[in-house]
Formats: structure tokens, sequence, C-alpha cells
């Protein structure tokens, strides 16, 4: 919420800088192009659970819009009621925070089917961008940030606890894997890797840390966390803050550095892979100097070196595979996992529609740590929850770990029976 | 929802909105939601142990040390929770959701 010593003209006048700041160039384009052909309605899956004109991706986009046209445009300046252009009111800021943050998880999807391209998404970051910039983010998502600012992970997990929690698996993974050197490695200079996780990992579900710290030991590889910034995610890309982003992407580069490996790899993590792969380098403004890749990538090519032997029959169950929004349709890795999972499970099969072209599962852009949109969020996951149950599958292989925490509460809400589980941990499994 | 006379409300996420309005016949009926018929002495003893935990630090405990204390493997926690320690333990012990990506 907005800080108690600003008056609205205070906050709008900030609003309409960040606005004017950043939307440029080909943001400008698609704020402005938009036909209302309402072909975007049924690729939303928002829209498709509760068919309201305002969960109209179009809808959403023309909340930002609206304000582009008040400060940027010469009719909306002039006669803004003509071009229905809007000035930054209280009212309207607080139906721009429903609309970019509560009813949009910046899936993309509807990017992807606009009769002529737009951008919706990058609109709906636009108006997060603004929100941001007056301190409007929903307090869940802000303290997120926050907690990942101040302490260096956005569970606020001590360093101690870290320290512990490695310790504890690596005491059962020493016993699985009959050898010492099987444990999870933490601040161990001139490793080849350093490996960055979800601190949900840490904190709620360590089995996917224990599976790659087992992966990683059958493959000989060597590898290390950093007990100072081991977090893949980064919810100032969600919030709409980039100062923020920017600080904890330099933070890790920074620390990988230090550290000198020479390839950082990122957990199963959507929005952590596309912020720290691809985002990264324009927040930064510069290359990185080392690689930096997800850990589908890696599990493929140790299996066509050979570098690891499995056994499909150890995965037995029927397994179909969820796509990440910002790891398939915004990262580009959409083949990796699905030839890691030909090889490690028995029976896959692919959900429909897939890859590019996959439904959010109404998790993303931060929504799971939006308490205010939870009924909205679990409504919006129906679309995906039809898509699992025709598959008949028991598992759901989720690389990442957002997803993993709306498909688990799918599977409860929705009656589906299944277990979800990351790539990582059924290659694990499937270890000969 | 009223349990026992008492009006006890939710937040969209499910999760108490007055976590002091807690009590052992709250829980029973939380739990039954998430599927749990009856609560078993290890339902039972990581439900107490995230309350008192949270009591004292402000926090949900890290699932390493509702094992070491309630004597329970990891596995075996998300098989009484099928919901996991987060959104299934924590909610049955009348938390607020814990913050972030999960």
């Amino acid at each position: 919420m907005p800080a108690d010593d600003k008056t609205p003209a205070d906050i709008a006048t900030a609003a309409r800088e960040a606005l004017v700041r950043v939307v440029r160039g080909a943001a400008a384009y698609h704020l402005n192009a938009c036909v209302r052909c309402g072909l975007c309605g049924e690729s939303c899956h928002i829209y498709r659970a509760d068919p309201t004109p305002e969960n109209l991706p179009a809808a959403k986009a023309a909340k930002v819009a609206s304000h582009y046209r008040r400060y940027c445009t010469l009719v909306g300046r002039y006669l803004p009621r003509l071009v229905g252009a809007r000035d930054f009111t209280s009212a309207a800021l607080e139906e721009l925070v429903e609309a970019v943050y509560g009813r949009c998880t910046g899936c993309g999807r509807c990017g992807l089917h606009c009769s002529i391209g737009l951008d919706v998404a990058a609109i709906i970051r636009a108006g997060r961008h603004v929100l941001a910039s007056i301190g409007m983010v929903p307090d869940g998502l802000q303290r997120t940030v926050s907690n990942q600012l101040e302490t260096g992970n956005q569970m606020a997990i001590p360093r101690d606890e870290l320290l512990s929690t490695a310790e504890w698996l690596s005491e059962d993974l020493k016993l699985e894997r009959g050898d010492e050197a099987a444990r999870v490695y933490v601040d161990q200079p001139g490793q080849r890797i350093l490996y960055l996780v979800n601190p949900r990992e840490v904190k709620f579900f360590p089995l996917s840390l224990m599976a790659a710290a087992g992966v990683f030991h059958a493959a000989g590889e060597r590898w290390t966390m950093s007990s100072k910034f081991y977090d893949v995610t980064n919810y100032g890309f969600y919030s709409g803050d980039d100062d923020a982003a920017r600080e904890l992407t330099r933070r890790v580069m920074e620390e990988a550095r230090a550290l000198g490996v020479q390839e950082v790899i990122l957990s199963e993590c959507g929005h952590g892979f596309r912020s720290f792969r691809w985002e990264g380098p324009n927040w930064l403004g510069q290359e990185y100097p080392l690689p930096v890749r997800s850990v589908l990538e890696l599990l493929e090519e140790y299996l066509a070196a050979g570098r690891i032997k499995v056994d499909p029959a150890k995965n037995s169950a029927r397994v179909t595979l969820h796509d990440p929004c910002n790891l398939v349709r915004w990262g580009g890795v959409s083949e990796p996992q699905r030839r890691v999972l030909h090889q490690v499970v028995q029976d896959f099969v692919e959900m429909t529609p897939n890859r590019q072209d996959n439904f959010c599962c109404g998790g993303g852009g931060g929504m799971l740590s939006m308490s205010e949109y939870g009924d909205r969020r679990v409504a919006s996951g129906a679309t995906k929850a039809e898509q699992i149950r025709a598959t008949g599958a028991s598992i759901v292989a989720t690389p990442c770990h957002n997803c993993a925490d709306q498909l688990l509460e799918l599977s409860k809400r929705y009656k589906l029976g299944v277990e979800i589980q990351a790539v990582v941990e059924l290659v694990y499994s499937a270890l000969l | 929802m009223e349990v026992g006379g008492k009006q006890i409300d939710f937040d969209k996420d499910g999760f108490m909105t007055d976590p002091g309005l807690w009590d052992e016949q709250v829980a029973s009926t939380i739990a039954g939601e998430e599927g749990i018929a009856e609560m078993s002495d290890k339902h039972w003893g990581i439900v107490n142990f995230i309350r008192t935990y949270w009591q004292q630090h402000d926090l949900a405990p890290p699932v390493r040390l509702i094992c070491k204390e309630v004597g329970v493997s990891v596995r075996e926690i998300y098989k009484l929770f099928t919901s996991g320690p987060a959104r299934g333990a924590c909610r049955v012990a009348g938390l607020p959701k814990p913050d972030g990506c999960v």
C-alpha cells in the first residue's frame, strides 16, 4: 500500500513517471494496437474458469492502456473521456492491482493466441512495474521479495538451518548410496557447478534436493551450494521491482565468481530459470561471464554421455509432464525434460495441449504468495486439472516448485489423486 | 464456519485468520478437509510441535526439525499430510500461511 505521507497527487505523479519510463518502443505499440477481437478469452485459464469481462486478457491490458493514453497521447491529455483515458486516482490504482496481480499470472498464452500477436503479458508487467514503483505490490508478494533481499532467501531460512538440513540430508544420502562422498555440498570453493535451489526444497520439500545430490554423486559431478545465496527464485521479477531483481541476480553471479565455479545450474523452477537465464543479463546490463543452465539440460547431458545409468522399469507408474510457462513458453526449454523422461520412465504420456501451448496451472505470477486471490487461483486451475485427469497418469512430473505446490492443491481440490514429482526425483529413482 | 460454538474464519487460502482461536476441535475440522478422517498420535505430534515452534519463533518450523522432534521420516509426513508440511500440517496447526513460494 502507498506510504501514508504521500498525497494522492504525489502518488499519481510517481505512477505517471514510472509509466513513461517503462512503456517505450515496442511496448507502446503493444499498448495501442489491440483490436478487441476477444480471441484471447479462451486462451486464458482464468477467463475459462470465470468468463466475466474483467478476466478477458484484453480487458486487463486495457486497464494499463487507459493510463498510457491519459498521460502519453495528445487526445488523451486534452480530451481523456473521448478515448477512455483515466487518471491514476486511488480507485483506478486499486483496480489496476486487481487486474495485473489478481487476474493474471503472466503466463503469456494469450499472446500466443492473439490475432495480431500482441505481447499482453508484457503490458501486464508494465502495470506491475508502475505499481511496484509506488509501493502498491500486494503484501504477501512484497514480503517474499523483502525476505529475499534481507536474508538472502525468500523464506528467511537462517544460515545455520540450511547447514543443519544439508547435514541431515547427507546422512540419509550416504546410507542410500552407500558412499561417504554422496552428500549435499555447501560452500566448497573451486567446484565445477554452483547449484541454486528453491528455498522450499530446504524448508518443506527436501526430497528433490536429496535426489539432485544423489544424481550428482552418481555422475561424479563436482558441485556445491552457497550458504549465502542459494535461492533460485526471484520474486522481484514477479512483483515488477527491477531494482530488487537486479540485486538478487548480481549477488548470485558475484557468489559464483567468489566460489570460482565454471557454471551455474538452476534447480527446477520456471520463473527462476527465466529470470536468471534470460532477464538477468538485461537487469545487469552485461553478459554473464559463465554459462547459466537448467538442471534439466545437465540431466540430459549425463544420460547422453552415459555418466549415469538408469532403468525405466524402476518408474513403472504412468507419468505425464506439466510444462511450466516461464520455463517452456518463455524460457525455451521444452525438449530436455522429455528426452530425460523417455529414458527414466516406462509409461510416459503427454497432456494436451503441451509445450509452448500449455495451459498455466494457475499458480504462476506470484499467485501462490497472495492469499487474497487464493480461491480464484484454485478455480483457475480447472483446465489444468482436466488435462491431467485425461492422461490417466498417477504421477505429474513438474519441473517447477511453484507449479508443484499449485498442482498438489489441484490434486486435492479436483480429486485427481496424483503425485507431483520433480524430474530429478524420477531420475534418482531410476538410477541403477 | 462454526466449530464448538466459536465462529472461525479462514482466508482465501484456507488458513485461519485468527490463529488465537485455534483448539483441537478446530484442528480436527481442518484435518477433515485435508482428507484425514481421524487424527492419529503422529498427526497430533506433528501439529502440536508446529504450533509450539510457531508460538516461540513466529515462523513455521523447517521439515528437518519436525522429523527430528516428532520422530517421523520426511516421506511419512507427506503420507500423513498429503498437502505437505506447509499447506497441510501448518494449516491444521492453525498457522497463517507461510510466506513465499509454497
